[in-house]
């Protein structure tokens, strides 16, 4: 009896946890509304993009066979986007409240787990000829296509012999944000490409975020020496520009999206251990750290329970800062032709609309406007996010 | 006629859709020359009051429904009655400053640190005398600053506020607000920051020039021993209501009010006594009474470092030499003032600080220089509970998990089951409901989380606990509940117990025995009634001489 009453009281404690306030405060205005509204956009498309763009169809009857093509073409990387997200819904509604740190633990082991298993057993489809899919199609009884029915990669070079063409021009193809120099379809390469604006986000200040936690708050609790050493680190870091360093390191490595995400995540921690350092070095002289102290709990408890939790608020804030400039950095590289090679991202997609001898506005337009609005969202909720946390404007 | 009249004054707080009946009905009034204190707990509504007074309060958020502030206006020879309520913002303007001046509690915060003393006490004469030539108003300003007997004020004059104490600035302070020799000066605490030998000038000083200048003053405290000593009347506020007025005299020897009489009963020196035989006994026994803790020779310097190369050139001495013995089951008293190093002491003892020298003993165990791995057994032998009810607990963390938390790392409870029942007992120990476990920080006042503190502290269950100014933050009446339930777990747990506080009145109530620092050094140590009776040092004589008493 003892233990669900406890349970039942920690159930409610939990709901007036401070990062629960914190998240009620910033959402509460339009700004992070909307701004929250096209990443939750842009994270639906990313995830779905094979079934919202591509040449093959959903679903397909043939002599009475009911089949999906669609599925026999999902690469590694699609399933473990999908895996990932429908996790991530199922922890989030599910009725066991585990802590935090559990649920992130049962999180990160799934995903590895899918991972793992997926490369063992899918097949990668190699130089898939999208031409046959449409050919293919007289042959159904019926069939379901997805909303925009051709892949990023679908040059159609069976429907037209002029390749590049301005959006709702053709009425038997629609194309509705029109097509780049080679033929492939606008709106199918902008929706693929989310993903990858998402993942460079989430990735790169994911990696960055974690260095600069660790060092930040070693260099901050421990002062002294540890923190002249880090400090210097620190700067040394600060002086490297990123754009150039990416730069030499595609040189070196090739146009790897993951050796992007790592490279960019290896350069910005220096502003995250920055903030981490200031937090520690007040929190440290707070009683209930000393009082821990007192206690004899082991420097992790410390660091991480007492410590981070009480610091982090700051660093949330820059974290969103963070993901639009590393969205940027992305789009740069891309910009400048260095970027991926054959999937296509918004910054290798204005590159293309400058290289092309005439200026065709669809072409910049759209691409250009999703940057825009994804850097302006996470700008948005940035600040909606440091307005939350700070005590002077809460009274006001 | 009074020079001040409030007549069922109202004022109303707007915060976040609610309304606060920060002031509620409350009729008093000045006379000419006399002093009217203000008394009451924090939240009472004293000072929204004072700033409703002087019409300070934002428009925006604060509302008179009703009542009268009356005050006789003396412009130039003619004096005409106004009610402050009614005036344009201009008036106020010509009245605040010149005709009712006001000081407040942090002497840190209320001067201008970007400019000289000297200039800000000019700049408050030349804005309410327009005519004035600089010349006069700097030796106006000389003279102000000598009258609150500043040292050499001519070269304090240029002085930044940083470059003086806080009693100095204090003064400053005071000096403003009587260079235009107002009619009413509204103290809000003046002296609440200051140390109690500060304090002690301070309040004689303010006396002095109220009875030169015929002034009136309103003078806010919480400290009843303040009032003892200042004032011709006293107010006593509960809730926004003005419980009590009458002679300070009066109020003081025979409260007629419920709350008034609670409150007086909560000041240290009425409290209770405790059995005093028991204490000399214990007191003979000495000699056999083994000590717990002990530092002998213990230093703690801060060096002060210089230059490009940071090299040091001196060193804060925050603990010099000190060596004092903590016998078993003894309350100690480590007094006072601020900076005499009594909270770095304290820290030291328990390797929260590392020290420059000298050895700590706990049970003839040596401290100093065990690594955090060696300390951890000793870690449970002995904690600390903080001054500060704000930041002593960790805002993100469940009552429940602080308080088993250190129960886990030192392996006290089977289970996380057995140990949430500890906690739960722990927590009746100080007083506490059961279920406040399953809490956080923020919903508790901060009486309630100083007991939750000392919950924290005794989870543990320690032999020996540094309690850093537990009750300074808080109230008298909660300082009082606090006390007596030390108290009583002393009793219980047989617990030694390191007091640190500035509070001589708590002192003598509580402690066995007390050390007296300065400046780092101990100056004195002894039994509490031998050290606060008969004093032998002259610098505890003069600590104790300056203690304001209810009774002198």
């Amino acid at each position: 009896m003892n233990k669900t009453m406890n349970s039942a009281a920690l159930k409610k404690a939990r709901s007036s946890g401070f990062l629960r306030r914190v998240m009620q405060q910033t959402f509460s205005g339009w700004g992070a509304k909307i701004g929250l509204a096209w990443v939750g956009l842009l994270l639906i498309l990313a995830v779905f993009s094979p079934f919202l763009a591509n040449s093959m169809p959903l679903l397909a009857s043939q002599d009475g066979h009911l089949q999906a093509p669609v599925l026999r073409y999902l690469n590694v990387e699609d399933i473990v986007v999908l895996a990932a997200f429908f996790i991530f819904i199922v922890l989030l509604l599910t009725p066991l409240r585990q802590s935090l740190k559990t649920l992130l633990l049962v999180f990160l082991m799934a995903i590895v787990g899918v991972t793992i298993v997926s490369k063992q057993f899918v097949v990668e489809q190699q130089n898939i000829v999208y031409e046959d899919f449409r050919h293919q199609l007289k042959n159904y009884d019926w069939y379901l296509m997805p909303p925009v029915p051709y892949a990023p990669r679908d040059y159609l070079r069976d429907v037209r012999s002029l390749p590049l063409q301005a959006p709702l021009v053709d009425k038997q193809h629609i194309h509705w944000m029109g097509t780049e120099e080679n033929g492939g379809d606008v709106l199918s390469r902008m929706i693929h490409a989310s993903r990858i604006a998402l993942g460079i986000g989430f990735l790169a200040t994911g990696i960055a975020m974690v260095i600069g936690v660790i060092l930040g708050g070693l260099m901050g609790y421990f002062s002294g020496i540890v923190d002249i050493l880090g400090m210097r680190l620190v700067e040394i870091f600060e002086s490297i520009p990123t754009l150039f360093l990416l730069l030499t390191f595609v040189a070196f490595f090739g146009r790897s999206i993951y050796i992007m995400m790592i490279i960019i995540g290896l350069t910005s921690w220096s502003g995250y251990a920055r903030y981490i350092r200031a937090e520690f070095l007040r929190l440290r002289k707070q009683d209930f750290v000393q009082a821990t102290i007192a206690s004899g709990l082991p420097l992790r408890s410390i660091l991480f329970r007492h410590m981070l939790p009480n610091g982090v608020a700051p660093l949330l804030v820059a974290a969103s800062f963070g993901v639009a400039s590393a969205i940027l950095a992305e789009a740069t590289l891309s910009f400048l032709g260095l970027g991926l090679v054959d999937s296509p991202s918004w910054g290798q997609m204005l590159n293309q609309a400058v290289k092309s001898s005439m200026f065709n506005w669809w072409m910049a337009v759209f691409p250009g406007g999703a940057i825009f609005m994804t850097v302006f969202a996470y700008n948005l909720m940035g600040e909606a996010l440091r307005d939350a946390i700070d005590p002077q404007l809460d009274k006001a | 006629m009074s020079l001040l009249q409030v007549q069922h004054l109202k004022t109303w707080l707007q915060s976040g859709g609610n309304t606060v009946k920060a002031v509620d009905d409350v009729s008093f009034s000045i006379e000419k020359g006399e002093t009217f204190c203000l008394v009451g707990e924090s939240g009472s509504g004293k000072s929204i009051l004072a700033l409703s007074i002087i019409q300070l309060l934002p428009a925006r958020i604060s509302s008179h429904p009703g009542g009268k502030i009356l005050f006789d206006w003396r412009k130039q020879a003619s004096t005409q009655q106004v009610d402050m309520l009614k005036l344009d913002e201009n008036a106020l303007c010509d009245i605040r400053g010149s005709r009712i001046a006001m000081i407040f509690q942090e002497p840190m915060t209320s001067l201008n640190p970007v400019f000289r003393v000297g200039e800000q006490i000019m700049e408050a004469l030349l804005l309410h005398n327009p005519g004035l030539s600089d010349e006069i108003a700097r030796q106006r300003a000389l003279a102000a600053m000598e009258e609150v007997q500043i040292n050499n004020a001519a070269s304090r004059f240029n002085n930044y506020p940083h470059e003086l104490s806080g009693g100095q600035r204090q003064r400053i302070m005071i000096a403003m607000a009587l260079a235009c020799e107002p009619d009413l000066l509204i103290a809000d605490e003046p002296t609440t920051a200051l140390d109690v030998t500060v304090q002690a000038e301070v309040l004689k000083l303010i006396k002095a020039l109220q009875q030169r200048k015929r002034m009136s003053v309103l003078f806010i405290t919480h400290d009843f021993g303040v009032v003892a000593q200042i004032a011709d009347k006293v107010g006593v506020m509960k809730k926004g209501k003005l419980v009590e007025v009458g002679e300070t005299r009066q109020v003081l020897k025979h409260p007629s009010h419920a709350y008034s009489q609670k409150l007086l009963a909560a000041v240290p020196e009425n409290l209770p006594r405790r059995d005093k035989s028991k204490l000399e006994t214990t007191g003979e026994n000495k000699k056999n009474n083994e000590a717990l803790v002990k530092t002998a020779r213990l230093d703690v310097f801060f060096p002060i470092r210089k230059g490009i190369l940071q090299r040091v050139v001196d060193y804060v001495r925050a603990v010099d030499d000190v060596t004092i013995d903590i016998h078993k089951g003894k309350i100690v008293a480590l007094v006072g003032e601020s900076g005499s190093g009594k909270t770095t002491l304290g820290r030291a003892i328990l390797q929260l600080q590392k020290p420059t020298a000298g050895s700590v003993t706990i049970d003839g165990e040596e401290l100093v220089g065990l690594s955090s791995k060696e300390l951890k057994p000793w870690r449970r032998k002995m904690q600390i509970a903080f001054q500060d009810p704000q930041s002593s607990l960790n805002p993100r963390l469940l009552i429940a998990k602080t308080l088993t938390e250190p129960m886990q790392v030192h392996g006290i409870g089977k289970d996380d089951e057995e140990r949430l029942e500890l906690a739960a007992e722990v927590l009746e120990a100080v007083q506490l409901k059961r279920d406040f476990l399953w809490r956080y920080p923020h919903e508790f006042s901060g009486g309630q989380r100083q007991r939750i503190g000392l919950a924290r502290a005794l989870a543990v269950n320690p032999e020996f606990i540094v309690c850093d100014e537990i009750t300074s933050a808080l109230d008298v009446s909660v300082q009082a509940e606090v006390l007596q339930l030390l108290l009583e777990i002393r009793e219980q747990r047989d617990l030694t117990l390191l007091f640190i506080t500035h509070n001589i009145a708590v002192v003598e109530y509580l402690s066995d025995e007390t050390i007296v620092m300065k400046s780092g050094k101990v100056v004195e140590q002894g039994l509490t009634s031998d050290v606060c009776g008969n004093p032998q040092n002259p610098y505890t004589q003069k600590l104790i001489a300056a203690v304001p008493r209810l009774n002198s």
